[in-house]
């Protein structure tokens, strides 16, 4: 008998019946065909026939001989090429010591008799400025055997505005504005040093960038009206370095003043603390690092107290939107970050220091974001210097930062000279060039430090001094001591 | 009537001058210096030889005793004549004749040659450097500056001049294309690449720096700078200096160069050939600038190549460098290929 499935029967039905039938019956079947082979990928090729590499192509040698020859040195460890990179080098032991040179005191940073003079930083005052960072890589510190400083037209105006706000108890708030390389950093460090010669209590927020950059972490802080942000490792990096800065051996103010009124805070203070051991509990625990300076800040307040420097570098990049966001992924206003917004209170005069303390601000040209409420604010105060009567006005077709300009009103504003805090309680210094005189006095003490081979007389400071572009320090500096072309 | 034409004179005034008269220029009047030629009357008269030897002819004339030859040396001498008890060592018969020390025994002929190079090992008998040209009274230029303003040469007063005539000679910098120091310039040109100028020119001023911050330099007594170069704590006071010194310090004096077809047989015949200062300089500073990019790195940032290349200037004056071995390279093949240098002939 023949099977169920014969073949036979496929003969009578058409082909394409004849296929699907097939399927049907043995659905494996597998016809013979030339296209799988002719589709298929092309087989590699042997590696002994790849032809040499053209001309300028790299390729990829993994042969062990070549190794021999590689650098087997050690490498620096991560991090080091980076400190390397950022070292603060204040001296220069090739340098000659300057016999002639003497150190800032008290009475220097008093009077007008020292202008023109290079002093030298002293050394307690070295390690204080250390600390507070206002020392910048950039800067030419490491050419000369110590630190010195050119006590110029600028500083002494400072040191007027230091001695009223100490003698009246007043807050006077100053922005140093100026050319590129004109010497703002270093007027601020300037500040910075008359106020540890004064032993005032001094502050300094070293860079306005790294608060707003979002390196650092950020948290809501409770109960806030509209919401503000803290920064717990900055803020406890910050009271390190303000414990660093003003607990000197000749003024030993933090350990020894008690605190006197009952602060609430997140970690238990001993009885009798002193502000030492207060800014030492928001080091060692940063979660309590912002209740640790507001209570800092009240203590330093109380009557009785040194007046305050508070101070800031490149003031515009706290002038716009931080790069941190809020819960609803939208930039947060860098005023709403704790830490600078009670600068921009005082800054403003929306608070004042019941001390007297001197408000800083420096602004800077080579690393500034755009922030025309500054700029404008900035120019307006200039222009009313030179005549009240012609103020530039406000350019509609910029974007305003409202909050900027209302912190600045006391600068824009037609009543500005009688803002908060009395008769121009807010101003702008503008650091311009060097006068001959100062530009021979500095230009001086480089020869005698063996920085600059050169007879320096008339012709050659007047030489020196044009090309500074009228005696911008930076330039300066560049043109007789550094060689730059 | 006059005649229609003067020959005598000219109808306009001619801008004539009478040629001056020949300026007489003082001859320096002939020196009359001593002859060095003896006349007959100088010889005095001979002694009268002994009557056993009349010979008229010089070498004829047999030698005198011993006793009586080493007297007349003592008086030529003014001291003693040599020690008649010991004999002359042979050294000192054939001192100074080629022949006879040819044909003296080996072993006497290999202690001549000990003792002839005096010099110590590894020195070398012919000067590896070379002694700028035109540098003023010093070999060297120390880079020092004379604080006194040069005296102003008497500048005759020139009507109509506005200003005074400038001082000569004129200031080194005087003129913009060379108002910078040559081996500044040289250098910054060849840190460039890529055609900015400028980002050459703050890495010069930041190896500078590197150089006047470094710690002072320890010399190597093998590998001595240029003679005539300053202690080395005056270097960092004086960063240019510093430069100048680490560069023509290890600067080939040659270089070599490969002539194909002049050996024959498909090899190129290798010809030293001198080179001019600048050159000498440019091919030092490829050297290090080469040597400086092979460093391994440890900082990071716009400083790094600055100072890299600082720290090979440092290690090159502190004779530590790979690039004095190339100079000794150079050299020496410069002095195993002098025989290939043709000098033109002489007319």
């Amino acid at each position: 008998m023949p099977p169920s499935t014969c073949l036979w029967t496929l003969t009578q039905r058409s082909p394409e019946t004849a296929v699907r039938f097939l399927s049907k019956i043995h659905p494996q079947v597998v016809y013979f065909s030339t296209s799988q082979a002719r589709y298929a990928n092309p087989s590699p090729k042997k590696k002994t026939m790849t032809a040499a590499p053209k001309r300028g192509t790299k390729t990829l040698n993994t042969k062990k001989g070549r190794s021999a020859a590689q650098d087997t040195g050690k490498r620096p460890a991560p991090g080091d090429r980076k400190q390397a990179r950022k070292r603060i080098v204040l001296t220069n032991d090739n340098a000659l010591a300057v016999a002639s040179l003497k150190d800032m005191d008290k009475a220097d940073t008093t009077s007008e008799t020292s202008q023109g003079q290079v002093l030298g930083i002293p050394e307690a005052t070295v390690d204080a400025l250390r600390a507070v960072e206002a020392f910048k890589t950039t800067q030419g510190w490491n050419l000369f055997r110590r630190p010195a400083t050119l006590m110029r037209k600028e500083t002494i105006e400072l040191a007027k505005v230091m001695n009223e706000a100490e003698g009246q108890k007043r807050t006077l708030r100053r922005i140093l504005s100026g050319e590129r390389l004109s010497g703002k950093s270093t007027l601020l460090l300037q500040a910075l040093s008359m106020a540890f010669v004064r032993e005032w209590v001094v502050i300094n927020l070293p860079e306005a960038q790294d608060i707003v950059n979002a390196h650092t972490e950020y948290a809501p802080l409770p109960d806030s009206q509209p919401t503000q942000y803290t920064q717990d490792t900055y803020m406890a990096n910050l009271l390190g370095q303000i414990l660093k800065a003003n607990s000197s051996a000749s003024n030993p103010f933090l350990a020894k003043t008690q605190v006197t009124a009952n602060h609430t805070l997140p970690v238990a203070l001993p009885a009798n603390a002193s502000l030492k051991q207060l800014i030492e509990v928001g080091i060692v625990s940063p979660e309590a690092s912002w209740p640790v300076f507001l209570a800092l800040w009240r203590e330093l307040t109380q009557p009785g107290r040194p007046p305050i420097m508070l101070a800031i570098d490149g003031t515009a990049h706290v002038m716009k939107e931080s790069d941190y966001l809020n819960a609803q992924v939208k930039p947060i206003h860098s005023f709403d970050l704790a830490i600078v917004r009670h600068f921009i209170d005082h800054l403003s005069g929306a608070k004042s220091l019941p001390n007297g303390g001197v408000v800083l601000a420096a602004t800077s040209q080579s690393n500034a974001p755009k922030t025309p409420a500054l700029d404008f604010s900035i120019e307006v105060a200039e222009a009313r210097r030179v005549n009240p009567n012609n103020i530039p006005r406000w350019n509609p077709y910029k974007n305003i930062d409202p909050r900027v300009m209302e912190a600045f009103k006391d600068l824009h504003s037609p009543t500005a000279e009688n803002g908060a805090g009395g008769v121009n309680a807010m101003d702008v210094i503008k650091v311009g060039g060097l006068s001959k005189d100062e530009a021979r006095s500095i230009m001086e003490y480089y020869a005698e430090s063996g920085m600059l081979r050169a007879k320096v007389d008339d012709g050659f400071v007047t030489e020196k001094w044009s090309l500074a572009g009228m005696g911008n320090i930076g330039e300066l500096e560049r043109a007789s001591v550094r060689f730059r072309i | 009537m006059p005649p229609r034409l003067n020959l005598l004179n000219f109808t306009r005034s001619i801008p004539y001058r009478a040629k001056a008269q020949t300026q007489w220029l003082p001859c320096p009047v002939a020196q009359f210096a001593p002859t060095q030629a003896r006349t007959y009357s100088d010889v005095k008269a001979p002694q009268e030889p002994p009557a056993a030897d009349r010979s008229k002819r010089l070498d004829a004339q047999p030698l005198p005793h011993v006793s009586e030859e080493a007297a007349q040396m003592a008086e030529i001498t003014g001291g003693e004549g040599p020690d008649l008890s010991q004999a002359t060592p042979v050294e000192e018969v054939v001192k100074g004749d080629k022949e006879a020390e040819e044909k003296l025994p080996k072993i006497m002929q290999d202690q001549l040659k000990s003792k002839s190079s005096s010099a110590p090992k590894g020195s070398r008998s012919y000067s590896t450097s070379t002694t700028p040209i035109g540098g003023g009274s010093s070999a060297f230029d120390m880079g020092l500056m004379g604080f006194k303003s040069p005296p102003a040469a008497a500048a005759p007063t020139v009507p109509g001049l506005k200003f005074d005539m400038p001082a000569l000679p004129l200031p080194k910098d005087g003129h913009v294309k060379h108002r910078y120091d040559p081996v500044v310039d040289q250098v910054t040109n060849l840190l460039m690449r890529h055609g900015r100028k400028s980002v050459a020119q703050r890495n010069m001023a930041l190896i500078l720096q590197q150089l006047r911050t470094a710690p002072v330099p320890t010399i190597n007594p093998q590998r001595p700078l240029l003679p005539g170069a300053p202690p080395p704590s005056h270097l960092p006071l004086n960063p240019v200096l510093y430069l100048t010194l680490a560069i023509d310090s290890v600067a080939p004096l040659l270089r070599i160069r490969s002539q194909r077809g002049a050996a024959g047989g498909g090899v190129a015949l290798q010809i030293p050939v001198p080179l001019g200062q600048r050159q000498r300089r440019r091919i030092a500073i490829q050297w290090i600038l080469g040597s400086a990019s092979k460093r391994r790195t440890n900082v990071s940032g716009k400083t790094a190549y600055a100072q890299r290349v600082a720290s090979e200037l440092i290690a090159v004056v502190e004779g530590r460098s790979a690039v004095w071995e190339r100079r000794n390279a150079v050299h020496k093949l410069g002095v195993s290929a002098r025989s290939n240098i043709v000098l033109p002939r002489k007319k």
